[in-house]
């Protein structure tokens, strides 16, 4: 029994300096505030781990994912908003830490275009009916409903 | 002496594949002909016996091959040893050229009095594609080059990979990606002929789309597969640019797909044909380049090499401006027919076409905007999974709405009132289902409810079609219908799932959605190359009995120095309860998450339906080409 | 007309290749990410220096002449490999460098100091990595260099090698202008 509960120290102890001791987000950095806690996951989720690969401090097991992570609970706690706690990790690591990408001149091409491609699109199936207008008309009203629609 | 066989073998694929460029080139000769079978055997012969090689290589562990000492070992096991030759930049290389060879092959197979010049001139662009990657493999990334003084024993391999499903995923998803070459190829060839109307290219290349495009479907699903069950957070899709780069190819490819059976039928939706196929290829080719030139880094990329890369973006150059040139001028030779109507078939295909063109585009922007802000400042910024749900979904459920209307849709206008008649059973059901999942799920989000709600209405419109006008194909029915499965998977495992993460001690119990979980021991392990931690963990349901008993593990891999965390995962139809062991000890107890995730095993099901319905196609379109080349 | 509208996706597919070719051209790593601290004054922090019992007042430290911020732990390799080179820019080019002693065990690091050598003008500790996070650090070893006016100029992630020596002092020298 005690030979099995070293063995099973030693190889943790392994496992642990390779994973480097956390397994993303443990149930002792939870907030009792249930609301709280929710809302610093759903900021946890938007943000990248930068020693990883495309996960989000809330799914990775790197240190840096585990000390942000409890920072970001310390500025809910201390009531700061999303875009305060965004602005703190993005004036230290760059937009780059943001899996959603910001709203700026720069990303304004991001963000248009595929509502342009839309309606490009749109604009060519115009092209190759010219005939039936009306019905086009419906289906084109109908299209863009639904797309307004979500 | 078996790896110079297999480079020389190389060389020599590299000569008949000009060869067969010379000939074709010259077109209608009897000559041609007759090279051109010496030519294509002889590619698909020495493309095998390289590729064997290598395989050779490995298996006997021949680690005087440079390729060989990198990515494998001595205890490797064999299926692994196999999957190491196309896991690693050169090797994979050789299953490129090796897809290429075979699908160049069965465009020879087609030669007939009639198609001689079309052939020819499409062998003449495979060649020409061909040469492209032997060249490449060849000059920047042979994998038969020899080390020496040979070592002991090679580098082995990050066990993470050591996966069935890992294993398969990159033939399958090269005959995908390469399978879009034959589609190029026949593209250019009938944008280059003259009188093409007298030859049947659209029956040609369907078989040849199909067969590309049903592969990269399942090779894609095998890749989601392996995510979520070895990753240990049960995730299946992040968005990460080389899941992108197959992503993008199978849009269009779906687009490819429906407009071909639309020429087909009404010969219409011609130019629209040309251009997807040149696109689908073009953007397979891109996505290669992403995954080797060093150009970004992703759990996915080969070793980082500015030089591939840049040999392959001038490829990519040449490909694209010389495909895109020819159909700006010569693709007004293809008039179609009629105008489109809406309510038809063919109108709801032509949107189709559209949209899946857009989410395309969308996706490709998300993908290299990085790269263009990287380019022109000096910032970096992430384009994650938050920007595609925005922009992605939104225009993924128009597109399965009229999905679902297609099957009550002929070939010519219907009346708006008719159809309404017609889908109205369809909506009664659609309603009545997605009330009982509510009720079982308790769960109202609002995305929730549209992915059952299209996945309902697509399943119900052709179950109540089954016996009426228009006609329609069993692969269509069983392709859709597993669309559907895989919204309805899709759907469930995102929305309705339910996460636990708590610090367990021995006998400690836990509850998720109705099942007791009882943490009862926790012991070391030995593998055949790690040592683990392993926990079990019992789980009863509400009638206490119990189901299951799930095992997590923590591994340990002394070879490479790695550790990984496998899940244990318990599925059914409904759900699947995931668990995945942390740290922790004997006196705070264990760090245990637990996840419920429901219908997920539908994606993979859903994945290999839309498989089979494709392998129906295939065979059906085999069928209509042996008709033709009589 | 129709004809005209297909140049613009044709300019836009080369455009995106040049951008591809412009980026395999250049040097460039494309997993590191570059500082955005840099040309903005350094962050305001206090904390426990390790060696002596004084606290360590930031605004006090910079400001007055080049310095440098090294970023190091004692469970960290590559620090110790960089270390020599540490050593060569305190001693021989007679650098001010302020060592941070990262997440790491006090005790350790004094030791390590003690082995090593010292070329740090006064080490400080970040036990819990909050002053990492101030200065946007995600991988050790990180160094910074600050110039005369407290404003950051550079930054080098990973150690300092044989190779990148004499790039990085060319830095420092730059960072004054």
């Amino acid at each position: 029994m005690t030979k099995t509960l070293l063995t099973i120290v030693i190889i943790s102890i392994m496992i642990q300096l390779f994973l480097n001791n956390s397994y993303a987000v443990e149930p002792e950095e939870f907030l009792q505030n249930p609301k709280q806690e929710m809302r610093a996951r759903d900021i946890s989720k938007n943000i990248r781990c930068l020693v990883c690969q495309n996960q989000s401090i809330d799914d990775s097991a790197a240190p840096l994912a585990k000390d942000l992570r409890i920072l970001i609970r310390i500025k809910v706690q201390e009531n700061d908003t999303d875009e305060e706690i965004y602005k703190f990790l993005t004036d230290r690591y760059g937009d780059f830490i943001l899996l959603k990408p910001p709203f700026k001149i720069s990303t304004f091409l991001l963000w248009s275009l595929p509502f342009v491609f839309f309606i490009i699109g749109i604009f060519i199936l115009f092209l190759h009916n010219k005939k039936s207008k009306k019905t086009f008309g419906k289906f084109n009203v109908l299209l863009i409903f639904l797309f307004f629609s979500i | 002496m078996i790896p110079n066989l297999g480079n020389f073998s190389l060389w020599l694929a590299f000569c008949f594949a000009v060869l067969q460029f010379v000939v074709s080139y010259q077109k209608n000769n009897k000559s041609t002909l007759y090279f051109n079978r010496i030519a294509v055997n002889g590619l698909l012969l020495c493309a095998f016996l390289s590729f064997l090689s290598l395989i050779y290589s490995y298996l006997v562990s021949d680690f005087s091959v440079v390729n060989v000492f990198q990515n494998s070992h001595t205890t490797k096991p064999l299926l692994y040893k196999i999957a190491a030759v196309w896991g690693n930049h050169e090797g994979s290389m050789l299953l490129w050229i090796l897809v290429l060879a075979i699908f160049n092959y069965f465009i020879f197979k087609l030669y007939n009095k009639t198609n001689s010049i079309f052939i020819s001139k499409t062998l003449e662009t495979q060649a020409f594609v061909t040469i492209g990657f032997l060249l490449f493999t060849l000059l920047t990334s042979n994998p038969f080059e020899r080390i020496i003084p040979v070592p002991t024993n090679g580098l082995g391999f990050n066990p993470i990979l050591q996966d069935p499903a890992l294993a398969i995923h990159p033939p399958l998803l090269y005959i995908g990606y390469v399978g879009f070459s034959a589609a190029f190829s026949f593209s250019i060839s009938a944008m280059s002929i003259e009188s093409i109307e007298k030859v049947p290219w659209y029956n040609y290349m369907k078989p040849f789309v199909l067969a590309a495009w049903t592969f990269l479907t399942i090779g894609i699903a095998f890749g989601s597969i392996w995510a979520y069950y070895e990753l240990g957070w049960g995730g299946w899709w992040f968005w990460d640019p080389v899941e992108n780069a197959s992503f993008m190819p199978w849009l269009l490819g779906t687009a490819l797909v429906h407009s071909l059976v639309t020429v087909e039928k009404k010969m219409m939706l011609q130019k629209w044909v040309l251009l997807l196929a040149i696109l689908a290829f073009l953007l397979s080719v891109v996505g290669t380049f992403l995954v080797r030139s060093g150009i970004l880094t992703s759990v996915h990329t080969f070793a980082l090499d500015p030089a591939r890369g840049i040999y392959i973006l001038v490829f990519i150059g040449i490909l694209g401006a010389y495909s895109l040139i020819l159909f700006a001028l010569n693709s007004k030779k293809f008039i179609d027919k009629n105008y489109v109507s809406f309510l038809s078939r063919e109108g709801s295909i032509l949107v189709n076409n559209i949209l899946m063109v857009v989410v395309c585009f969308t996706v490709f922007l998300g993908t290299i905007y990085p790269l263009i802000i990287e380019a022109f400042s000096n910032n970096k910024i992430s384009v994650g999974e938050p920007y595609y749900n925005s922009t992605v979904v939104p225009i993924v459920i128009p597109a399965i709405l009229i999905m679902g209307v297609v099957p009550l849709l002929s070939w010519k206008k219907i009346g708006v009132k008719k159809i309404f008649r017609k889908t109205l059973p369809s909506i009664v059901l659609t309603i009545i289902v997605t009330t009982i999942f509510l009720w079982i799920y308790q769960s109202y989000n609002p995305l929730g409810l549209i992915g059952i709600i299209l996945a309902c209405w697509v399943i119900s419109n052709i179950v109540f079609t089954q016996n009426n006008i228009p006609k329609f194909s069993k692969s269509m029915v069983i392709a859709h219908i597993g669309i559907s499965l895989l919204i309805l998977g899709v759907t469930g495992s995102s929305v309705w799932q339910k996460e636990k993460i708590i610090r367990m001690k021995l006998n400690d119990e836990t509850i998720i959605h109705n099942y007791n979980i009882i943490f009862k021991e926790i012991k070391e392990v030995v593998g055949k190359n790690y040592i683990a931690i392993q926990g079990n963990f019992w789980i009863y349901n509400n009638k206490k009995s119990i189901i299951t008993k799930l095992n997590p593990e923590n591994r340990f891999y002394p070879v490479t120095n790695n550790s990984t965390t496998e899940a244990s995962i318990h599925t059914n139809l409904l759900r699947d309860l995931y668990i995945v062991l942390g740290d922790g000890n004997e006196k705070d107890g264990w760090v245990v998450r637990v996840y419920y995730n429901p219908l997920v095993v539908w994606i993979w099901i859903g994945a290999f339906v839309i498989f089979l319905g494709g392998l129906f196609s295939i065979n059906t379109n085999i069928k209509i080409l042996k008709r033709l080349s009589l | 007309m129709r004809k005209k509208i297909l140049i613009f996706p044709f300019i836009a597919f080369f455009f995106v290749l040049l951008v591809f070719f412009y980026l395999l051209v250049i040097e460039r790593d494309p997993s590191e990410l570059p500082s955005v601290l840099i040309d903005k004054k350094v962050p305001t922090f206090e904390t426990d220096s390790l060696l002596n019992k004084e606290t360590f007042i930031s605004k006090n430290e910079f400001g007055s002449e080049i310095t440098l911020v090294n970023f190091f732990a004692t469970w960290c390799g590559p620090c110790r490999d960089e270390h020599v080179y540490l050593k060569r820019l305190s001693n021989e080019k007679g650098l001010k460098i302020i060592g941070v002693n990262y997440k790491d065990n006090p005790n350790k690091a004094v030791e390590w100091l003690e082995e090593l050598g010292n070329p740090y003008s006064d080490v400080i500790v970040d036990s819990k990595g909050l002053i990492g996070i101030d200065w946007g650090v995600y991988g050790i070893p990180e160094t910074y260099i600050v110039n005369s006016k407290g404003t950051i100029k550079y930054r080098l992630v990973g150690p300092i090698t044989k190779k990148k020596y004499n790039a990085f002092y060319s830095k420092i020298k730059e960072s004054e202008d």
